[in-house]
């Protein structure tokens, strides 16, 4: 951790110390928000393999499926999207690979 | 045992005309019907990109097909779509378990909403731009 003495005395002059503890750590990490499972959110119990509009997000242009951690899907939503994605893509609603 | 649930959606060449997919629905339809299932509904989606070329074709007429049937009643009607000219592609998949899992769980949460998964909004999930692969 940097953020001891040294810091603390370079920029004195500017705040309080509890304000620049905030901004120095504002500095070094993004911050990061919590994520949520989208269908958990929106309450959708039934990932419809037909509903393109739904799925498009979680299948960026080169065709893969988001792993969870990008989106923060719960583990049971993913499982079900995963499955909903594959059927789209059997039936050429959704990609297998970009052309 | 009851009925089962099933989607049957195919894919109809897009050189057929109006007409000819009509056929082609009351065709399929009728394949369905031989085997004792009740058609529930009939959608047609019209012409429609698809994601991949098949049989060198850039876009088709889906058509959904909504059937309840018994298990194992349909197996005749994916062999037969397998044959028929002007079906591209088709899919059947059985819904009526996992509707009926949703509509238990929406019971569930209707019943009991107040109680748990009271949660503030959360920030909407992280934006697809950030997931350059």
């Amino acid at each position: 951790m940097r953020s001891g003495g040294g810091s603390r005395g370079g920029s004195g002059g500017r705040g309080g110390a509890g304000a620049q503890k905030g901004k120095d750590a504002g500095k070094r990490y993004f911050f990061r928000r919590r994520k949520v499972c989208k269908f958990c959110m929106d309450k959708i119990d039934y990932i419809d393999y037909k509903d393109v509009k739904l799925l498009i997000p979680f299948v960026p242009e080169r065709g893969k499926i988001l792993p969870r951690r990008m989106f923060g899907t719960c583990a049971e939503h993913q499982r079900k999207l995963t499955q909903a994605i594959k059927r789209a893509r059997n039936i050429a609603l959704l990609p297998f690979a970009a052309e | 045992m009851s009925d089962r649930t099933y989607e049957i959606l195919f894919i109809a060449d897009p050189e057929l005309g109006e007409t000819e997919v009509d056929n082609l629905i009351t065709l399929v339809q009728g394949y369905v019907e031989k085997e004792n299932a009740h058609v529930q509904r009939v959608e047609r989606w019209g012409k429609k990109r698809l994601a991949y070329a098949i049989r060198k074709q850039r876009e088709g007429s889906y058509v959904l097909i909504v059937a309840d049937a018994k298990g194992g009643a349909l197996k005749e009607v994916d062999r037969r779509l397998r044959v028929t000219d002007g079906v591209l592609k088709f899919i059947i998949v059985r819904v009526d378990e996992e509707l009926r899992k949703a509509e238990g769980r929406r019971a569930r949460r209707a019943k009991g909403d107040s109680k748990k998964r009271e949660r503030p909004a959360p920030p909407a999930p992280v934006d697809a731009e950030e997931v350059e692969l």
